[in-house]
């Protein structure tokens, strides 16, 4: 029976893993590099690299707003932090910057509260957005298929805990260049050595969208009344209409003062300003993530025109505590550079184990089978997936650099770019064979990740021959990081050139030509 | 700390890794080890992965420093497991590396 139940688990491991493999890949390799989300937003807008942030940030930032957009019915600022140097602010507006939810977003330095004129991207927000509602699908149903995902994935890994009977036998087990059971080796050893990792980030994967995916208890206890939810949970509360009478805004200094103090000490991540000018207007601020493991939101939210506390949030009760451990965790912002550094690597090794996975099928299935049109489809999704996302990646940011600043649609180009890179590279393998294929594409990869850090020191001035003495490693990361994962790829691509020079197969043969 | 923290990780994992038959042939030539020096090496590796803890949170605080550790571990595995295949021996020469460069860290 012990046995039986081994064999379903293996099956149900194999199959849940690989239906769903291809999209956990890109969402958990465009997640993976969304912990550095800031730092490839500043990396993509070039012309911000010698902003630095100010004293009297929030004075100035809207102070600017009032000459920007005195009419704007609110606005969205999120501060300058350690990590990003300008304020980013959102006004909803009319016009042809504006995007599809109508909403206008400029930079604004903290020194002086006027626009940086940086070019059009999405920046590192693109990956971030990607790797939980996917592109151009509805929000709803694209989150659905990620949350559908993850939760294969979930299946997948804890089936994969029982089929892997060896756990602590096999922990450092890695026999490389011997064919299927290297692929079964790494894979194992991926999965075990950062498995608190992947169980974690699944989890509370699964977790930040369970508003969308299980809505039955918001439903009920807020009978039916999502806004009602919404300011509870995050303590933005629904816009009080214009009171018609104009009023000048309070000066923001005090507020400053007044919600670090209540705060003891922690910093302002965003502010909303609701009907600014108006009799109604009202300031709320949010506190940074970051300071603490929880993102459970504190704010505080004072009248615009008198500067007296309307209500104040702070993170209550066990739900809401639950709630904000679990984001926290999912998104990594606490904790540091290092912090970040070591979710990054088990990150990595969970896009690895993916890709292992998914490759360890189809060997297997050549091996047994010798292949058929099903294992050939999952040949080339690989192909096109392992091999071909990180090399559209590396488009993404070429393009960056290479689109002219003053282009038309330029940020959505960016990201056209990118998929026109992925498609390519998903009908590549079609034409070759399939060790052809891992090969040219690979080869394509690194050199396509190698150009980035070339490129950039050829159309800016923050390359890495500035960037490293200056001691910038926010910036000088993303080339960094492009000139490792080139050497990685290029490894690999140099590994399928040369295989193992015993396949088991072979050697099975070798062993029965001898007896 | 960062660095003493991964060190006692690093030589917790290694010293558990030669406990065991298969690695220990991979390093030292031999799989046979005398019962008692494998029982004595998996208890000093134990014992070093648990000192790794209080290090760990000395550093993080008892509520970023647990996750640190998951990730601590999982980086002081990591090569380890690449480097047995190709260079068995840098794994035992990087222990005591390791645990000079967390001792020199933990002081300067």
């Amino acid at each position: 029976m012990k046995n039986g139940f081994r064999q379903s688990m293996a099956w149900l491991h194999t199959w849940s893993g690989l239906v769903v493999g291809w999209v956990l890949f890109a969402v958990f390799l465009t997640g993976s590099v969304s912990y550095f989300r800031p730092e490839i937003s500043l990396w993509m807008r070039p012309e911000l690299h010698d902003a630095a942030a100010g004293t009297r940030a929030a004075e100035m930032i809207i102070a600017g707003m009032q000459r920007r957009a005195p009419d704007a019915p609110s606005w969205i600022i999120l501060m300058p932090s350690a990590r990003n140097p300008v304020a980013d602010v959102f006004w909803r507006e009319e016009g042809p910057n504006a995007s599809r939810r109508g909403f206008q977003q400029v930079q604004l330095d903290p020194r002086t509260g006027e626009g940086l004129a940086a070019r059009a991207t999405a920046g590192g927000d693109f990956f971030y957005a990607f790797h939980f509602q996917l592109f151009g699908l509805p929000i709803p149903l694209a989150r659905w298929i990620v949350s559908v995902c993850a939760m294969f994935m979930l299946v997948a890994i804890v089936s994969g805990i029982v089929t892997h009977r060896r756990i602590f036998a096999d922990f450092f087990t890695f026999r490389p260049r011997k064919g299927q059971r290297s692929w079964l080796d790494g894979h194992a050893a991926l999965a075990t050595l950062a498995l608190p990792y992947h169980l974690m980030i699944t989890y509370t994967g699964l977790i930040t969208l369970i508003a969308l995916t299980m809505p039955w208890p918001i439903l009920t206890n807020f009978q039916g009344d999502r806004t009602a939810y919404i300011a509870a949970v995050f303590g933005i509360n629904e816009r009080a209409p214009r009171s018609g009478r104009t009023a000048p805004l309070t000066p923001v200094g005090p507020l400053v003062a007044e919600a670090t103090a209540r705060w003891g000490g922690g910093t302002i991540g965003r502010i909303l300003v609701t009907n600014p000018g108006d009799a109604a207007a009202t300031i709320t601020f949010q506190q940074q993530d970051g300071d603490r493991l929880s993102v459970s939101r504190r704010t505080i939210t004072f009248n615009g025109v008198t500067g007296a506390v309307i209500a104040t949030r702070e993170p209550e009760g066990p739900a809401d505590a639950t709630r904000g451990v679990m984001y926290g965790l999912h998104v990594g912002r606490f904790g540091g550079g290092v912090m970040r550094a070591l979710f990054f690597v088990s990150a990595l090794m969970g896009s690895a184990m993916v890709a292992t996975g998914a490759i360890l099928w189809a060997v297997k299935r050549r091996q047994k089978a010798g292949g058929g049109a099903g294992a050939r489809l999952v040949e080339i999704l690989n192909v096109g997936t392992i091999a071909g996302l990180p090399a559209a990646m590396a488009v993404y940011l070429l393009a960056n650099r290479l689109l002219p600043p003053g282009m038309a649609g330029r940020a959505a180009w960016e990201v056209y770019c990118f998929f026109i890179a992925w498609l390519l590279m998903l009908l590549h393998p079609l034409l070759r064979s399939h060790r052809r294929a891992w090969q040219e594409q690979l080869w394509a990869g690194a050199l396509l990740l190698l150009a980035v850090p070339v490129v950039n020191a050829l159309t800016t001035h923050s390359h890495l021959g500035m960037t490293l003495p200056a001691g910038r490693w926010d910036i000088a990361g993303v080339d960094l990081a492009c000139l490792g994962f080139a050497v990685l790829l290029g490894c690999s691509a140099w590994m399928v050139r040369h295989p193992a020079t015993a396949t088991p197969r072979r050697r099975t043969a070798q062993a029965v030509a001898a007896e | 700390m960062t660095v003493l923290s991964f060190a006692l990780a690093y030589i917790g994992f290694s010293t558990l890794c030669v406990a065991m038959e298969r690695h220990h042939g991979e390093v030292f030539g031999t799989r046979r080890i005398p019962p008692r020096r494998q029982i004595t090496l998996r208890v000093a590796g134990w014992l070093l992965l648990a000192a790794s803890f209080p290090v760990v949170i000395t550093q993080w605080g008892w509520s970023f420093g647990p996750v640190a550790w998951c990730g601590m571990l999982t980086l002081a595995a990591l090569p380890i497991v690449l480097l047995l295949p190709w260079r068995p021996r840098l794994v035992l020469w990087l222990a005591p590396a390791a645990c000079m460069l967390g001792i020199l860290a933990a002081w300067g």
